[in-house]
C-alpha cells in the first residue's frame, strides 16, 4: 500500500503515476474543447470527490475563469455536500451558480405525474433528479458557451451505478477510465480538500445514503475485482485464486453485463446503405465541424 | 561527414485537416533547415491525423499529388520522412511513409502490419503493404523505414538491416496507455517501446530513430517520447512525453562502423538458414508438408 493509505485504502495494483495522468488529462481536456471550438467548460458540482476532482483538473487545464460549476441541490440533499462544493469553488476561484432542482422535481412528481408520481420509488426520484441536473447543465452549456464535462468514474460506469442520460450525459469525460480508488489518489495529488477525499461516497439521494452501504461492497475490493476481471481479463477460477469470493464475482459480473447498454450509443435500425455508428464512421470532430 | 543532425518533428497533427498539416510541415522543414538538420522526421500520418476512419479516403493522396510533390520540392539539400494516406492506382488506401530527398520522392514504405485489435481498427480502413526495402540515401548510408506496428514484428528491423539499412526510422502514432505506478517511466506503452527499440538498435547494430506524435484524437492521447538510439543500444536522445516540439540530435555515422567491426552480428547473420526454415514452416502451415514439429508425426 502506498502513502495515500493515510487517507484511504489504495490497492497496490491500482496505483497510478499521477503526474502522467494529470498531463494526459489536461491535454485531453484542451484537445476536446479546441476540436469542438469551445474555450469554456461547465460541470455539476455535488460536493463529492468525482466532480471535485474534475473541477480541479479543468481549472488546471484551461484556467479557473473558463469553468462554471453549477451546484444543484434537491431539498433533501445534505447541507454538508453544499458546504464542501462551496469550499471547492472558493479554492479553485471559478464561477459558480446555485440551482435548486426541488421545484422541477417536485413539480413533476406532484403535478405532472399525478398520484403515481407521489408514490414514486426512490429509484425513480433519483433518476429524475439526475436528469433534471443534466437538463440544467445543458441549458447552462448554451448560455455559458461551455461544454458539459462528465464526472462519472470507471467503477460506477462498469457496475451501472449511473443514470442513463442523467449523470452520464456529457460532451466528454476526463475521469471515466479511473476507478474510484484512482480517483481518490489523483484527487489528493491535485489538491482536492482532504475532507472530501475522506468522506464516504454517496449519491446523496436521501439522508445517510452511501454507495458502499447501498451496494454492499467496499470500493477498494470492488475496484480490485473489476481491475483483474476487466483490465487483466482474469477468469472466475483465476479470480478465486486471487482471493475473491465466488458469489461476489458472480454478482459483479451480472451488474457489469446488465449495464452494457448504459455505456453505448443506442443502436439505430440498419435500413439504408450507410448508417451512423455502423458503416458511417467519422471522428466526432473533423474539419468543418467546429462551433467557431 | 562527421555528424548528421536529425530533427524530430514531434507534432500534434490536426485530424483530417490536410491543408493545416501541410502548412505545418513546410514551416518545420524550414526551421529544421535553418537549424542545420540533414534529416527531418515527421510522425505516422503526420499529414492527416491518425483516427481517420471514413475520412481516410477523403485525405488520401496519389504519389503524383501536387501537395505531396510540393512537399518533396521543399527538400532540396535535405532528407525528410513524411507520412500520409497513400491511394494506389487501383484505389487501395495505405498508411505510407515516404523518404523525400533533394526535391524527389526517393522511397515509399507502406505500413506492413495493421493492428486490428484492442483499441486499433486499422485493417478495416487500410490495405497492408507487401514489400520491405532499405534504400540508399544522400546522407551516405542506407535508410530503412517502418511505421509504428511494423516494429512489433522482429522481421522488420532484421530484414531492413540485412538489406543495408544503417539507420532504422520508425514513425509512429502510438497511443499512450497503462499508467500503473510500477512502470519505469510512468507509462506502460513507453516502457515497452523503449525496451524493444534499444534491443533492435543493439541487435542490428544500427541507429534507431523513433518519431512519435503528440496530441489527442478522440479518446486517445499520443505520448511523444521520440528517440534516437545509438548502434550500441544506448539512447542518445529522448524527447519529453506529450510536448510538441522540433528536437535536433546529432549522430556520428562512424559509430555504425565502430560497432559493426567490434560486434559483427550482421556479418554472422544466416539469412539462408532463415529462408530454408521459413520455407519449411510456410509449407507445413499450408498443409503442403507434414508438420515436422508434431510429436504424433513420428508415430
Amino acid at each position: 500500500m502506498s502513502d495515500a493509505t493515510a487517507v484511504f485504502e489504495l490497492p497496490d495494483e491500482l496505483a497510478i503515476d499521477t503526474d502522467v495522468a494529470r498531463r494526459v488529462i489536461a491535454g485531453f481536456i484542451r484537445g476536446q474543447l479546441e476540436q469542438a471550438g469551445f474555450e469554456r467548460a461547465v460541470l455539476g458540482l455535488s460536493g463529492g470527490i468525482d466532480s471535485a476532482l474534475v473541477a480541479y483538473l479543468i481549472a488546471e487545464a484551461i484556467g479557473p475563469t473558463n469553468l462554471l460549476c453549477v451546484l444543484m441541490p434537491y431539498r433533501t440533499s445534505s447541507p454538508a455536500s453544499r458546504t464542501d462544493a462551496e469550499a471547492v469553488v472558493a479554492d479553485i476561484g471559478c464561477a459558480s451558480e446555485l440551482v435548486d432542482i426541488s421545484p422541477i422535481v417536485d413539480g413533476y412528481f406532484e403535478a405532472a405525474a399525478g398520484a403515481a408520481g407521489r408514490e414514486a420509488s426512490p429509484l425513480r426520484r433519483g433518476n429524475f433528479m439526475a436528469r433534471a441536473r443534466m437538463a440544467v447543465l445543458y441549458d447552462r452549456s448554451a448560455s455559458w458557451r461551455g461544454l458539459v464535462v462528465g464526472t462519472g468514474n470507471k467503477t460506477e460506469s462498469l457496475i451501472g451505478y449511473t443514470t442513463v442520460f442523467g449523470d452520464n450525459a456529457c460532451a466528454f469525460n476526463p475521469i471515466g477510465d479511473l476507478y474510484k480508488s484512482q480517483v481518490r489518489q489523483l484527487a489528493l495529488a491535485v489538491g482536492v480538500p482532504e475532507a472530501i477525499v475522506r468522506k464516504a461516497p454517496s449519491a446523496d439521494l436521501w439522508p445517510g445514503q452511501t454507495d458502499e452501504i447501498e451496494g454492499g461492497f467496499s470500493y477498494p475490493l470492488l475496484d480490485r475485482l473489476l481491475f483483474w476481471r476487466v483490465d487483466k481479463r482474469r477468469s472466475t477460477e483465476e479470480l478465486e485464486g486471487l482471493g475473491f469470493d465466488a458469489a461476489l464475482v458472480e454478482r459483479v459480473d451480472h451488474l457489469v453485463a446488465g449495464a452494457e447498454f448504459k455505456r453505448q450509443v443506442p443502436p439505430i435500425a440498419k435500413l439504408g446503405p450507410r448508417t451512423a455508428g455502423v458503416d458511417y464512421l467519422y471522428p466526432r470532430r473533423r474539419p468543418g465541424s467546429s462551433a467557431r | 561527414m562527421t555528424t548528421v543532425r536529425i530533427a524530430l518533428a514531434q507534432i500534434a497533427p490536426r485530424l483530417g485537416d490536410l491543408e493545416a498539416n501541410l502548412t505545418r510541415h513546410h514551416e518545420l522543414l524550414g526551421q529544421a533547415r535553418e537549424q542545420g538538420a540533414g534529416l527531418v522526421v515527421f510522425p505516422e500520418l503526420g499529414l492527416t491525423g491518425y483516427l481517420l476512419q471514413d475520412l481516410a479516403a477523403e485525405v488520401a493522396m496519389r504519389l503524383d499529388d501536387p501537395r505531396l510533390v510540393g512537399l518533396a520540392t521543399a527538400t532540396s539539400g535535405l532528407s525528410a520522412v513524411v507520412s500520409f494516406v497513400e491511394e494506389s492506382v487501383d484505389h487501395r488506401l495505405f498508411i505510407a511513409a515516404a523518404l523525400l530527398e533533394d526535391g524527389e520522392i526517393r522511397h515509399v514504405h507502406r505500413k506492413l502490419f495493421l493492428p486490428t485489435y484492442g483499441l486499433f481498427d486499422e485493417r478495416r480502413f487500410f490495405a497492408a503493404g507487401d514489400s520491405l526495402r532499405a534504400v540508399p540515401s544522400r546522407l551516405g548510408f542506407g535508410v530503412g523505414l517502418a511505421v509504428c506496428e511494423d516494429f512489433w514484428h522482429l522481421t522488420v528491423p532484421q530484414i531492413l538491416a540485412l538489406d543495408g539499412a544503417q539507420i532504422l526510422i520508425n514513425v509512429s502514432s502510438s497511443p499512450g496507455r497503462d499508467l500503473a505506478a510500477t512502470n519505469e517511466v510512468g507509462l506502460g506503452t513507453a516502457t515497452s517501446w523503449r525496451l524493444l527499440m534499444r534491443t533492435y538498435a543493439q541487435l542490428t547494430t544500427s541507429f534507431v530513430v523513433f518519431c512519435n506524435r503528440v496530441g489527442v484524437d478522440e479518446s486517445i492521447s499520443f505520448w511523444g517520447g521520440s528517440e534516437v538510439i545509438a548502434p550500441t543500444g544506448a539512447p542518445i536522445f529522448s524527447a519529453p512525453f506529450y510536448d510538441e516540439g522540433l528536437f535536433c540530435v546529432d549522430i556520428a555515422p562512424a559509430d555504425i562502423r565502430r560497432e559493426r567491426i567490434g560486434l559483427p552480428l550482421l556479418r554472422d547473420e544466416r539469412p539462408e538458414l532463415q529462408l530454408r526454415e521459413l520455407g519449411r514452416i510456410v509449407q507445413e502451415r499450408a498443409g503442403l508438408a507434414a508438420d515436422s514439429t508434431d510429436p504424433k508425426a513420428d508415430a
